[in-house]
């Protein structure tokens, strides 16, 4: 199948928006193009089993390569493994989502959902790419739409917060860039092609300075400590939608390009480094837990468990085992999915009450039933319960770092898993008051359940979330290969 | 070399047309004159002719910035025909002033003998001091004019200090002769002749407005009429920067050594000073200068990565800059004259009044910013990757890191655009106006998207 139409048809919907006379036009534009988005990935997931199960085992598939500027070698190159296809799967998903969840917006309707469609571009865009170039290109043409989402529709400081967003993300992929002018000048082959620079050996030295640079950078997407802060700040101001993909889709951006960048093209630095950015991944699972135990505020409490759960992402990387990685990836998916149906509930709970303070809320669960057991669900799912996707992915990343038989490894993957119990008591907490209890204002009873729309989102995220939670193998199947690859780069030059 | 014939008879064709009293005539003769000159420029490619005894030298590097300087003043040109800002001297004479600068400017990209570079600059300046005290009744004007002039005319001494230096030492004007001299010295130059190509740099640094010297831009530009800012911002600075880098790769290649640990502070203060400074800014014509500023320092990470930056990198940069920057001052304009105002502030609302400004403004800036897909982007990548290439990375470090605070001061004019105003009237454009700000735009993003096409030039 043709890979770049993951990208045109973004595009295309996008110019399409920007020529649309009215609003519906927009909405609905947008609606058929996430649509046809979520059709197309599934496809591609079907074609790509297909192939595999034909035997096809080249480490691409689907590739499509042109020349863009040849004195540089750049080259517009994509192709999938399996670790995309599931981050595109789980893009496809929240943009659906996201764009559902958005129906309401009034201000400035046509440029906000060209904002929406021009991130998923950035998002489909980076998944796809095989270059280095490509992939910084994407990686960058999804930080304005955030900014610009959250300076415009957000709320609050949404100035302040769209400013830290905009210069930590910025930040980080000026490392970024400097990383790969280095794998690019020191790998001695002068090629942005990944395909062909993990095949090179490039020289520990060089790797000791830039791993560190290209990880950290790629880092600040997915909030690693101590450059989470753009996270809650960003999240509460962000609009519903703007959130959803936030946390849904740009955190992980972040998370495959540490793995598949970092890890991948510096697997020696990367067992170096091991033990810090196990630290560090641990530092950030068990104070974003606490730190959420102090939150008021939904979109707080969801931002700052975002940070934890990421975490867990970091910290699969770090433990470099095949099950570990694995486990990442499956977090990066399920923690995407169930972040953005978070975010849509709060932002439906919001919008009726125009409060998001824990204590001002309760008894929601008599007014809005199909709201509050949809919380309850990804509340459950976030704290790990067996039947959902959170369940899974965390179980994965800490049976693959109990792997690593060596005393540090063991003292981190237990310290992160105390992270749980930490989970449970905030979002019992937090889910009990809101949907329980007495029901603290009398105008909570004129509140209506969700319309269609937010009920659609919802049921879109939770199909993604069940399906991961029951039926795990297909996911860990898809994305084994990608992960042993990794793992066998790093046996490959690395005797224990 | 034919080009600069027909823009000094187009500079005098401009200023006669000043009789008639049609007054669109002298914008007409300017855009015919420029439209010419660029035509005539072009035909001259690829053949590398020598002039006046070896004065001039027109190789492909000269005719490629000739191209763009004449193309950046047919927009700006362009911008004059719906101009609204009041400038008290008469359209022809303004155009007849551009037309001379930017002959200086065509000597500047084109010397092979110091003194032609001399004359170049003082050419250049001359008329530029004239346009920035053209609004004669407001202050800012006047201070800007007198300004520019008493330290222009003080950095005119150090260059021909520097020049006569070196001929002191070497017995001769001519860049190639010069060089030829420093290879037969072994690596040894005599003092004088470093003496002298410091004050150089001292000189064409203060053109290019390179911190320490730069304290005069953000006046002069600001006090100006924005049309002789933009003019200023571009194609002044495409002609210094063509001129520093034709002089150090034509003239010093072989003492890299002595120059570029200075020209590496000079490109980190630069950048820095640009970038920080703009950040304070709440009027955007400063802001713009201090900008201005900062991709100066960014341009001079080229001359420090000379072995692996070649004039393509630089061209490719000047051209992404000039199409951003007059497609920044193109939608400034509009804004001066329907809020009267230079302030961020002036642009809230914006998208609500047009949304169609609001979309260049916003491609302008980020381009400017060096985002993705637009040529600013391109054109950092490639400068900072032949930076890397040579062995400068802490030079690309610190170029990155202050690329991010710039992320910050020109976001803060597209959160404005896209922010609540006090004021909705619609905004009326004028044709010309409109094409100039879409062709600028669109190029912004071709640019970027194709930069093969530019750099494969030279």
């Amino acid at each position: 199948m043709n890979l770049s139409l993951l990208i045109i048809i973004p595009l295309a919907a996008a110019i399409a928006v920007l020529l649309s006379r009215n609003g519906q036009q927009v909405k609905w534009i947008s609606f058929l193009a996430s649509l046809a988005q979520l059709g197309l990935s599934l496809f591609l997931l079907s074609a790509f089993m297909g192939e595999r199960a034909n035997g096809n085992v080249s480490q691409m598939l689907f590739e499509q390569r042109y020349s863009w500027f040849a004195p540089l070698n750049i080259e517009y190159y994509i192709g999938v493994d399996g670790i995309s296809i599931s981050m595109i799967l789980l893009t496809a998903f929240v943009v659906l989502a996201g764009v559902l969840m958005s129906w309401n917006v009034e201000k400035m309707t046509k440029e906000f959902y060209f904002l929406l469609l021009l991130l998923s571009l950035g998002a489909y865009g980076f998944f796809i790419s095989l270059d280095l170039f490509t992939l910084f290109f994407f990686l960058e043409i999804a930080v304005i739409p955030k900014y610009l989402l959250i300076g415009i529709w957000g709320s609050g400081n949404k100035e302040y917060s769209a400013n830290k967003l905009a210069l930590m993300l910025m930040g980080g992929s000026a490392l970024v860039l400097v990383g790969i002018f280095a794998i690019y000048f020191m790998s001695g082959i002068h090629s942005f092609d990944m395909v062909k620079l993990s095949q090179v050996h490039i020289a520990i030295e060089v790797q000791k300075i830039f791993f560190p640079m290209l990880f950290v950078g790629f880092g600040v997407f997915t909030a690693i400590f101590p450059f989470h802060t753009w996270v809650p700040d960003g999240h509460s101001s962000a609009p519903t939608a703007g959130s959803m993909f936030l946390a849904g889709i740009s955190m992980k951006l972040g998370g495959y390009g540490c793995l598949r960048v970092a890890t991948y093209l510096m697997p020696e630095a990367a067992k170096e480094y091991a033990p810090i950015i196990i630290i560090l991944a641990s530092i950030a699972i068990l104070y974003g837990a606490f730190a959420t135990m102090m939150q008021k505020d939904l979109k707080y409490i969801n931002a700052y468990s975002s940070v934890s759960h990421c975490g867990f992402v970091l910290l699969g990387i770090g433990m470099l085992t095949k099950t570990s990685i694995e486990g990442a990836v499956m977090q990066m998916v399920s923690h995407g999915l169930m972040t953005a149906l978070f975010f849509a509930v709060i932002g439906m709970i919001y919008e009726r009450t125009h409060t998001r303070k824990v204590e001002e809320l309760g008894g929601l669960l008599k007014i809005m039933p199909f709201v509050c057991s949809v919380l309850f669900i990804v509340g459950l799912c976030s704290l790990g319960l067996p039947g959902f996707s959170g369940f899974v992915a965390e179980m994965t990343v800490f049976m693959g770092s109990w792997q690593n038989p060596e005393m540090f490894y063991r003292v981190a993957t237990i310290a992160a898993c105390m992270s749980i119990v930490v989970t449970a008591v905030y979002i019992l907490r937090a889910v009990g008051k809101t949907a329980m209890g007495p029901i603290t204002n009398e105008h909570f009873l004129q509140l209506k359940d969700a319309a269609w729309n937010e009920r659609l989102a919802a049921i879109v995220l939770l199909l993604g979330i069940v399906a991961i939670g029951i039926a795990p193998f297909w996911l860990s199947d898809l994305v084994s290969p990608g992960a042993e690859l990794i793992v066998n780069k790093i046996a490959g030059v690395i005797i224990y | 070399m034919n080009a600069l014939l027909v823009l000094s008879i187009a500079g005098l064709a401009a200023l006669f047309s000043g009789f008639s009293h049609n007054k669109k005539l002298a914008v007409i003769v300017s855009l015919l004159g420029l439209a010419v000159a660029f035509t005539v420029n072009v035909l001259d490619w690829n053949t590398a002719v020598r002039y006046y005894n070896d004065m001039i030298f027109v190789d492909n590097y000269a005719i490629a910035f000739t191209g763009v300087m004449a193309l950046t003043m047919l927009l700006i040109v362009a911008l004059f025909v719906d101009y609204k800002e009041s400038v008290e001297v008469p359209n022809a004479e303004i155009f007849a002033l551009l037309f001379f600068s930017l002959a200086g400017g065509v000597m500047l990209v084109s010397y092979s003998n110091l003194l032609m570079l001399f004359l170049g600059i003082e050419i250049l300046s001359i008329p530029l001091y004239i346009l920035a005290g053209s609004k004669r009744h407001t202050l800012t004007s006047n201070e800007a004019a007198i300004k520019y002039f008493l330290l222009g005319a003080f950095a005119s001494a150090f260059l021909l200090f520097g020049i006569v230096l070196i001929y002191g030492v070497t017995a001769s004007f001519h860049i190639e002769t010069i060089a030829a001299y420093i290879k037969n010295a072994n690596g040894q130059p005599p003092a004088l002749l470093v003496a002298g190509m410091f004050m150089l740099i001292g000189g064409l640094g203060f053109k290019i407005s390179a911190a320490p010297f730069h304290f005069w831009t953000p006046d002069v530009y600001q006090g100006s009429p924005t049309i002789v800012t933009t003019f200023m911002s571009t194609v002044v600075k495409t002609a210094g920067i063509a001129a520093f880098y034709r002089l150090f790769a034509y003239a010093f290649p072989a003492i890299t050594a002595e120059w570029i640990p200075t020209i590496s502070v000079l490109a980190a203060l630069t950048m820095t000073v640009g970038n920080v400074t703009a950040v304070f800014q709440s009027s955007v014509k400063r802001m713009l200068a201090y900008s201005g500023i900062a991709h100066a320092g960014y341009l001079l990470i080229a001359f420090v990565s000379i072995s692996s930056n070649p004039a393509s990198s630089v061209l490719y940069y000047l051209i992404a800059y000039a199409v951003s920057t007059v497609c920044a001052f193109a939608v400034l304009m509009v804004i001066q004259h329907t809020t009267g105002s230079e302030e961020v502030d002036g642009f809230k609302g914006l998208s609500k009044r047009s949304p169609f400004l609001a979309f260049i403004t916003t491609v302008a800036f980020i381009s400017l910013a060096g985002i993705p897909p637009t040529a600013g982007f391109f054109a950092k990548f490639y400068l900072f990757s032949g930076a890397v290439k040579a062995g400068h990375l802490w030079l690309t470090i610190i170029a990155v890191l202050n690329s991010c605070i710039a992320i910050y001061y020109y976001f803060r004019v597209i959160t404005a655009v896209y922010s609540e105003g006090t004021d909705s009237t619609p905004v009326e454009l004028g044709t010309v106006q409109k094409a100039v700000m879409i062709i600028t735009a669109v190029l912004a993003v071709a640019l970027g998207l194709f930069p093969e096409m530019i750099i494969s030039l030279l």
